[in-house]
């Protein structure tokens, strides 16, 4: 028979598989890579916001005699060329070449001191090869060749030598002037030149902020600072410098390309780095004391840590989704295969084998599907991100599925011909081996939950991936749920239907016998709802302790609805200029300083404030104040534990005072975290000096600091804003939006396709039953009881297993990363967001149901009773 | 003298052979049981059937009797708990899926009650018809429209079924189960449907089939039009074979209609039930072997003084 004539026949449950698998497999294929994309953005984020020095690789070598020197550019650049060969694969791609970025070469000397400045002032001689490019002269003129100058009768070269404004005004020298340099190898050098950087904002000056600044420095048991600062010298000075001479160090910028990153090197950048400088070590024709700077395996770990997380909770809603996608294809495909059950039934009866009745059916279900999911897998391009091997896995596994199961379902229903299908007057009974499977797949699934809690992941996720048991232990969990839900639902209904059975009208008696009785209660439906209610109330229960968390971590870290905290005393006007900012409701003044605890060097960190007027600040926040105590005597002090147990003592601060701790603290918020802190009433010293401000209400950040300019305004919205914009963080949201959306709709489609399938049984039974003067409400009703019981025992065992997954898998899922650092634990049960979930997805199955009846009624009775009329 | 072992084998193998001969369709002692939830409806207990080759067989019987159990189980598509059932010489019980697939192919036909079930309505006459024959594999052109025309269908062919007539569709049910060219059809009320003219034409359909291609045919039927039109009907009650009807033309070419009881091997009988009921016989009765009959009676004290 040809397929094209049977897809035509079965156009409408050909459209929904059709329709269901380029859904299925454009969400299969294009979320990972969305994700991905994400990843990659988050990466490159991380990375750019790392100070170039930090990421880029820097090899430094040094110089010992005058054959190591480098005495001109090609030489360094000959040693970039051998660098960049000795980089390791992944490393390799993301390395920019030598002039590109901020990669560039150097040569610097180092400790180089003024003679005669008793070692408080350096001068170093740097040349860098890309020097036109970088700086531009201000003043005077660019240094040009060496010459030799006596001093001291003797004779030592003389660098001509451009600086930065700052360096020279704060060693008191201008353009001409002369310096000698060293303690026994004596150079000259004279400053013919003023420079600034052409684009100072270039990440290229985070590698020589030693030549943009005067950098100082403090020796431990010294009074004074050292001053350093480095001088710019020409190409032709470069051939002068000598590593004899001088401390002299070369270096190499290997500059990586932020963009070039994807998440998916992560794991092996680390590696790389480390396997780069082997290879430098042991590399010939390289100058001795090779060391790699870089900061990128740090920065990637770090990464890293917050990346597994994110991949976890996707690799847990997308693998949901696949499962619940694969299962509502199945349906749709169990319906199109139920369709052709008779035409497939007269085939085998009329001398078709197994083989040939099969291959139509299977052959049927993939013209819809291939086509499918090769638009579906076609459709995943248009998203941005990089090719994941699931994108192409997860339409080939969806074809592969629905084809197998069609195939498999038909050589099942068709393997003996009519043999044992008189459902009138045989039911097929549960075999024993198939009840000891499902005992089987119960206990392996309770078993590895209790192995992830109590045995936890694999600790290295870094090195190892991620752990596939958590991926298939909550599988396995709603894999049990469905098979208990479904083995033991008929039995309470059957004690209802006892009762109903008692009770006058009939209809629910009918409609919960036919319920439990119904072959319709098949498993397909359940093991469906069951995944994604799980998954979705999962999903909503984890975005939502992200958020309460983020929530928590932002009042946490500012400690009212904003704050303005001054180095200098904060006068009236100021603050009442604050107090009249639109949106402020309260301000509350608190003093915050650094007092001297006794007599002794000891500090700790003193917030005076009125705790009372703090709290009504925070009205409906997460956070919650410390209640100050009473003391007898001295001022009452709530203190930190570094603090505590030293009972009344005295502080230093505009005066003595002395304090009694009446409580402890171990953090206050917005304030103090760590280290030695107290909180004392707020007019205890003889002047308060309001330096401190709490504001209530509501108020913008740019209001409040025009308000009150100079100091620094925190707003805890503005706190949260930069909790929640960070790209793992807002990727996470969206995938548990999205996924939590598909699966509120396939599991939409799952109860309207069982509601088809079980149709004409269901439109026979109608019409008996009206035949025998069921009103059409009554019909209604028996329809509705019928699906009731099956979609409202699913929606409680899915929310339970929703509600129930965090816990199962806490130790698993560490989302601290996008919660501000703080650990989102004990999830909150906010039950509105599942509990309006599961009730949706009941009230639209039912209003599915009476649209079906409302639907069937319009046939005639005459048609389905002669169409149904089996004997 | 004592027979030897292989005298004993070979009357041994002998004996076996002797029920059923060379019948076409043989039924020994046939049982189907279907099991439901802890209860077991028996369908067939114990029935037997001999059907000649070329035969045109009625079987009637009350709804529930096993009418279509045996049908099924005849042709391939059931099979039987306990029993002999043989057609062709192709022992039903012990077929593997292979030889039933080939049986279903190449020696039986069949035609359903309903005469939408018989036919996909979404092919023509002709593409059903060559459906059997290209899922055989061997399609022959030409083959489906003969079959049809010999039919009296032949102008059907390109029709659909919601483009025929119940009649029509029987009828080309029966080209389709000739289609490749089976020893037996098999049909379950074929006539059900029908009005009694069309009923007619759908036997005569039958009854064509059986005479001009030498198929044997077996007709599970209601209908008085078709049972009275056969050779032989064989009634079925409480699922074993009960009565027989011969038919055969006496001298001045009237039909002449016997009925005979059923005695199964082991010589039990059914009496009809109103015979019984008319003597009020019930549990036990009395028997008397007379020179040319046996004798039945009641098992009454009072009875025991007569004849």
């Amino acid at each position: 028979m040809k397929l094209l004539h049977l897809a035509r026949v079965h156009l409408g449950a050909m459209a929904v598989l059709l329709a269901l698998t380029l859904s299925a497999c454009l969400l299969v294929a294009g979320l990972p890579r969305l994700t991905q994309a994400a990843f990659d953005d988050a990466l490159h984020e991380a990375l750019l916001k790392a100070p170039a020095e930090r990421i880029d690789l820097t090899t430094t070598m040094t110089s010992d005699s005058p054959a190591q020197d480098l005495g001109d550019a090609r030489q360094f650049e000959k040693l970039h060329g051998d660098l960049r060969e000795l980089l390791p694969a992944p490393l390799d791609r993301l390395i920019a070449s030598a002039g590109a970025s901020t990669g560039h070469s150097a040569a610097k000397t180092y400790g180089t001191p003024v003679e005669g400045s008793g070692g408080k002032r350096y001068i170093n001689l740097a040349w860098l090869s890309d020097r036109e490019r970088r700086v531009t002269w201000v003043e005077g003129r660019a240094p040009g060749d060496p010459s030799m100058t006596t001093w001291h009768n003797q004779h030592i070269t003389l660098f001509e030598v451009g600086m930065v404004r700052e360096a020279m005004t704060m060693l008191g020298l201008k353009v001409g002037d002369t310096q000698i340099l060293g303690e026994n190898n004596y150079s000259a050098i004279k400053i013919v030149g003023v420079f600034e950087a052409k684009d100072p904002a270039d990440r290229y000056w985070s590698h020589n902020e030693d030549i943009r600044h005067l950098l100082t420095h403090r020796p431990a048991g010294s009074l004074e600072e050292e001053l350093h600062a480095t001088a710019l010298i020409s190409d032709t000075g470069l051939s002068k410098l000598s590593g004899r001479d001088r401390n002299l160090t070369y270096s190499w910028v290997l500059p990586l390309r932020p963009q070039a990153a994807t998440a998916l090197d992560v794991p092996d950048l680390g590696p790389a780095v480390m396997e780069f400088e082997r290879r430098m070590k042991v590399a010939d024709g390289l100058l001795p004391r090779q060391i790699l700077r870089t900061g990128l395996p740090e920065l990637l770990g770090v990464f890293q840590a917050g990346l597994a997380t994110a991949q976890t909770v996707m690799y847990l809603v997308l693998g949901g989704l696949l499962v619940v996608a694969l299962g509502v294809i199945l349906l749709a495909v169990q319906l199109l295969v139920d369709r052709m059950d008779q035409a497939l039934g007269l085939m085998r009866a009329r001398g078709g084998a197994l083989r040939q009745v099969a291959r139509l059916g299977a052959g049927l279900v993939a013209l819809a599907v291939v086509p499918a999911a090769l638009i579906g897998y076609g459709l995943s391009y248009l998203f941005p991100g990089p090719v994941l091997p699931l994108v192409h896995v997860g339409p080939l596994l969806v074809v592969v599925v629905a084809v197998a199961f069609a195939a498999a379902r038909i050589a099942v229903t068709h393997r003996t011909p009519l043999n044992e299908r008189r459902d009138d007057v045989a039911t097929a009974r549960p075999s024993a081996k198939r009840i000891t499977l499902e005992v089987l797949v119960v206990g392996l699934a309770l078993a590895g939950a209790y192995l992830l809690r109590t045995r936890g992941l694999t600790t290295d996720v870094r090195s190892e991936g991620q752990d596939p048991f958590l991926l298939l232990v909550p599988l396995a969990l709603a894999l049990a749920a469905g098979l208990i839900t479904m083995r033991c639902y008929p039995y309470p209904l059957r004690l209802l239907v006892r009762i109903t059975a008692r009770m006058r009208p009939a209809v629910p008696f009918l409609g919960l016998t036919r319920a439990a009785r119904a072959r319709s209660f098949s498993v397909l439906p359940v093991l469906i709802l069951l995944p994604a209610l799980g998954v979705s109330v999962f999903a909503s229960v984890i975005s939502g302790g992200v958020a309460d968390t983020q929530r928590l971590a932002a009042w946490q870290s500012v400690g009212a609805p904003a704050t303005i905290a001054s180095e200098i005393e904060l006068p009236p006007d100021v603050i009442e200029r604050v107090r009249r900012v639109p949106g402020v409701t309260g301000v509350v003044p608190a003093q915050a300083a650094t007092v001297q605890v006794g007599y002794t060097p000891e500090q700790a960190q003193l917030l005076a404030v009125d705790l009372g007027r703090w709290r009504e600040l925070l009205g409906g926040s997460p956070i919650t104040l410390p209640s100050p105590g009473t003391a007898s005597s001295g001022i009452p002090a709530l203190v930190s534990s570094g603090l505590s147990g030293r009972g009344t003592f005295e502080i230093g601060w505009n005066s003595r005072l002395k304090v009694t701790a009446t409580g402890e603290l171990d953090a206050l918020p917005g304030f103090f975290t760590e280290g030695k802190f107290m909180v004392v009433p707020f007019d205890v010293g003889q002047r308060p000096v309001v330096n401190t401000l709490l504001v209530g209400g509501n108020p913008a950040m740019e209001a409040l600091r025009e308000a009150a300019p100079d100091t620094v305004v925190k707003t805890q919205a503005t706190a949260l804003a930069q909790i929640q914009d960070d790209p793992l963080t807002s990727t996470v949201r969206t995938t548990l939006l999205v996924v939590t959306i598909a699966l509120a709709v396939y599991a939409l489609v799952a109860v309207v396709i069982t509601l088809v399938i079980g149709a004409a049984d269901r439109a026979r039974a109608l019409s008996f039953l009206r035949t025998l003067g069921l009103s059409d409400r009554q019909a209604q009703r028996l329809t509705v009881l019928e699906v009731m019981p099956m979609i409202l025992v699913t929606a409680l065992v899915g929310l339970a297993l929703g509600l129930g997954l965090p816990a199962a898998l806490g130790p698993g899922v560490d989302l601290s990363a996008y919660a501000g650092g703080l650990p989102v634990g004990d999830y909150e049960l906010d039950l509105v967001t599942p509990v309006a979930l599961a009730a949706g997805l009941t009230v639209v199955a039912v209003l599915g149901a009476y649209a079906h009846t409302a639907i069937s009624r319009r046939r005639s009775l005459g048609a389905v009773l002669r169409v149904g009329d089996l004997s | 003298m004592n027979p030897t072992l292989s005298e004993l084998e070979a009357q041994a193998s002998q004996g076996k052979a002797a029920f059923g001969g060379d019948a076409h369709i043989v039924c020994d002692n046939l049982v189907r049981i279907y099991k439901t939830e802890g209860v077991e409806v028996v369908a067939l207990q114990g029935l037997d059937l001999l059907v000649q080759k070329g035969e045109l067989l009625a079987i009637v019987g009350a709804s529930g009797s096993g009418k279509s159990t045996l049908l099924n189980v005849l042709s391939g598509l059931d099979v039987p708990t306990a029993g002999v059932a043989k057609v062709g010489g192709m022992d039903l019980l012990s077929m593997t899926a292979k030889d039933r697939l080939r049986y279903r192919r190449e020696v039986v036909g069949f035609i359903w009650q309903q005469t939408a079930r018989n036919l996909l309505p979404y092919l023509s006459a002709r593409e059903n018809v060559e459906l059997p024959m290209k899922l055989a594999g061997k399609a022959r052109r030409g083959r489906a429209a003969e079959l049809l025309e010999l039919l009296g269908v032949g102008y059907c062919a390109d029709r659909t079924t919601p483009e025929m007539s119940g009649g029509e569709q029987q009828r080309v049910a029966i080209a389709v189960a000739l289609a490749n060219a089976p020893q037996l059809v098999l049909a379950d009320e074929p006539t059900g449907e029908l009005d009694s003219e069309t009923s007619g034409q759908v036997f005569d359909a039958l009854r064509k089939a059986n005479r001009e291609l030498g198929v044997t045919v077996v007709v599970v039927t209601h209908d008085p039009l078709v049972s009275e039109q056969v050779d032989r009907t064989v009634g079925i009650r409480d699922g074993r074979t009960s009565s027989e009807t011969l038919r055969r033309e006496d001298a001045e070419g009237q039909i002449i209609a016997e009925e005979y009881a059923v005695l199964d091997r082991v010589g039990r009988l059914q009496l009809p039930r109103d015979f019984m009921n008319a003597l009020e016989m019930e549990r036990r009765v009395r028997l008397e072997l007379e020179s040319d009959h046996i004798g039945v009676w009641p098992a009454r004290e009072e009875s025991s003084g007569e004849q």
